[in-house]
């Protein structure tokens, strides 16, 4: 990988992307607004949301695909729509967007060609070892799996050595498997030195793969942290299966406890949410002494469910 | 290498390899190029020579030198010898346009001077072929009375050619469907490739890379037209061979068509760029081909249809491309424009594409 001054004169790093007060609208709608945001050097930043929240947009700006209203975007220190930049990013988009008759090589020797790439068939083969497609080098593109064309499409973005990728939905319709494989090769990715900006859906993808987390919703940024203080804030969601004479007063006990974060009715009962230091045992041998129950089960929120419990505590 | 010349060649090479994967599109996009040109030939054969019986009730000599007239009335009259109630038949179930009754006694009167009335039976369904009888009929009777210089015919055309050569008009159609047939398969690929590019994608790659979207672009329509190429010889060899029509400045014409399949494809690319589809693209391109066809000098030189028809047809490629190919391939003069200027006419429209296209493809990222 080729190395960057990625210091300023001062010797101080900058960031690999800074967003300052950038706003997004198209003719009166705000798709973004005033957002803020630093993705350190070498890091997975994960921006988290939900359809429309304005993830694909940042990553957009960032490339170039969008100019911003307002505000200011640079990328490793250089302002966006500096020709420069566009060496130091590789883009995954939300569509794999390859070219479906071309095997996995010579998709990947396309993208080579256009970025002038020295040697580019060293560089293919290692990349395509790199991603665990040598079995699948000569394959047309056309009769790959999801997870694979994925993978495939993330060897086009390596292909010119980028010190950033971009990722818009890394794992988008792929299987459990694929999934995990794609994961595991960000993590290499990372520890290689580059810096990762992922879009997804998935909070379980966040936690397990960013060292960062920006929650967006309806183009705003809600907050910025680690996936463990995310879970730290939204904890566990204990389920409650119970009739409705026991509702009244397990939501009248609960009500007071201050490891609870809210309490949401549901058809068969209660949705409880817990704070990240709150233990579910403790609440559920509460529930038990002040009344029947049918049922339980512990999991973590869904990505709604996170939203509304961000929304409520920010 | 310069990374544009790299992305250039990449994507053509990129662009080749997707062709020679598509063989079923490669094979009629040769088929297109052909249609086009049996097309124009069989509106040539349909719409030049109007069925006419004719019953000769005389068989004198007269009666067959008047015969010979008819049958060398210029494009004109396909003859076909019937006895009348055959003819009757055939007009009935409309496969003649007319019927001409030669008269008994026919060469008997002529010899000795008297008018003879000549019956003739006119399916008037089109004022088109009608017309056609009622021109060539006197242009047939002239041409036999001045072989007899009969003294009845004061008035006797005498023809002076502005070209040394005359041109079947079926050679003449051909020639200026090569035109159109590069136009629709260069255009239609050139759309639908950069139209692709828009539908699955792929774009907002060639946008993120280190060149401008346009050099990729430009590597794959470029591809295209090698297929263009290929579906352009076997056009020009079907009207060398099929129609015998031997180009009489080669080189000028393999340059003009190669020019269009250029010039043609960056129009078409230009178009898929503006619309985005492939669908919408490729009719739209196939059905702006042929009023521009129509306004190109397709059926005769554009200049004879009047002054705004004329003017219209300026802006159009195809006026220009028809120009030069009409030179080219048959020796005529159809525009009163050079065939140096008509080049640089083409010219001006690639570079309005290219410019039109860089709108597009940069519009698209804002």
């Amino acid at each position: 990988m080729p190395t960057y001054d990625t210091q300023d004169r001062t010797g101080v790093v900058p960031p690999a992307i800074c967003f300052s007060h950038v706003s997004y609208r198209i003719k009166n709608k705000t798709i973004l607004n005033s957002i803020d945001l630093n993705i350190a050097q070498n890091s997975i930043a994960g921006l988290l949301g939900p359809n429309g929240a304005g993830k694909t947009t940042i990553l957009s700006l960032v490339t170039g695909l969008r100019n911003k209203t307002s505000g200011e975007i640079t990328v490793f220190g250089l302002p966006d729509g500096h020709r420069e930049i566009r060496q130091h990013f590789g883009v995954v988009l939300q569509e794999t967007a390859l070219y479906e008759e071309l095997t996995t090589y010579e998709n990947l020797d396309f993208a080579a060609s256009l970025y002038n790439v020295r040697n580019p068939k060293r560089k293919i083969h290692e990349i395509i070892e790199l991603l665990g497609l040598s079995d699948r080098a000569n394959d047309s593109v056309k009769i790959l799996s999801g997870g694979l064309r994925r993978r495939v499409a993330i060897g086009r973005a390596l292909v010119h050595d980028p010190q950033l990728l971009i990722i818009d939905e890394p794992t988008l319709g792929v299987d459990v498997e694929a999934r995990h494989a794609i994961w595991s090769h960000l993590r290499l990715l990372k520890s290689q030195g580059r810096t990762i900006l992922v879009a997804t859906n998935y909070l379980d993808e966040a936690q397990a793969l960013c060292d960062t987390v920006s929650v967006l919703r309806a183009g705003e940024l809600l907050i910025t942290t680690t996936p463990e203080a995310l879970l730290t804030r939204t904890g566990f969601c204990l389920d409650i299966q119970s009739e409705q004479s026991a509702i009244k007063s397990i939501t009248h006990v609960l009500g007071k406890h201050h490891g609870v974060l809210r309490i949401d009715r549901t058809p068969s009962g209660l949705s409880v949410f817990l704070s990240g230091e709150t233990v579910p045992d403790h609440i559920i041998r509460l529930v038990v002494q002040t009344a029947r129950i049918e049922g339980f089960r512990v999991r973590p929120p869904d990505l709604a469910e996170v939203f509304k419990t961000l929304e409520e505590r920010i | 290498m310069n990374v544009s010349l790299s992305a250039f060649l990449g994507a053509f090479r990129a662009g080749l390899l997707q062709l020679k994967r598509s063989p079923f599109l490669v094979t009629l996009t040769v088929v297109q190029a052909i249609t086009f040109i049996f097309l124009v030939h069989f509106f040539g054969m349909t719409g030049a020579f109007a069925p006419t019986a004719l019953i000769d009730n005389d068989k004198g000599y007269y009666a067959k030198t008047f015969i010979k007239s008819l049958e060398n009335a210029h494009h004109s009259f396909n003859l076909q010898f019937m006895d009348e109630t055959a003819a009757m038949k055939a007009v009935e179930q409309g496969k003649l346009v007319a019927v001409i009754t030669i008269p008994k006694g026919f060469s008997e009167n002529i010899a000795n001077g008297n008018t003879v009335p000549l019956k003739v039976i006119v399916d008037n369904i089109d004022t088109d072929m009608t017309a056609d009888i009622q021109r060539a009929l006197p242009s047939a009777i002239t041409a036999f009375a001045k072989e007899f210089h009969s003294p009845d015919i004061r008035v006797q055309t005498e023809e002076f050619d502005l070209i040394d050569h005359d041109t079947g008009y079926i050679p003449y159609l051909v020639t200026s469907a090569l035109a159109l047939s590069a136009l629709i398969i260069s255009g239609i690929l050139g759309a639908v490739t950069v139209a692709r590019e828009f539908e699955s994608k792929t774009v907002d790659l060639l946008t993120v890379s280190s060149v401008h979207p346009l050099i990729p672009l430009m590597g794959r329509v470029f591809a295209t037209n090698v297929v263009s190429v290929f579906a352009m010889f076997v056009a020009v060899g079907i009207v060398i061979l099929g129609h015998g029509v031997i180009p009489v400045h080669p080189v000028e014409m393999a340059s003009v068509l190669l020019v269009s399949i250029i010039i043609f494809g960056f129009i078409g690319a230009c178009l898929g760029a503006a619309m985005k589809r492939t669908l919408p693209v490729a009719s739209f391109m196939l059905g702006i081909s042929l009023p521009l066809y129509l306004f190109s000098g397709t059926y005769e030189p554009e200049r004879f249809d009047g002054n705004t028809i004329w003017t219209i047809a300026h802006f159009t490629p195809l006026y220009y491309a028809v120009g030069i190919l009409e030179h080219a391939t048959l020796d005529l003069r159809v525009t009163p424009e050079s065939v140096s200027f008509n080049f640089i006419a083409l010219f001006g429209w690639a570079i309005l594409s290219l410019a039109a296209m860089l709108y597009f493809v940069r519009r698209r990222t804002t």
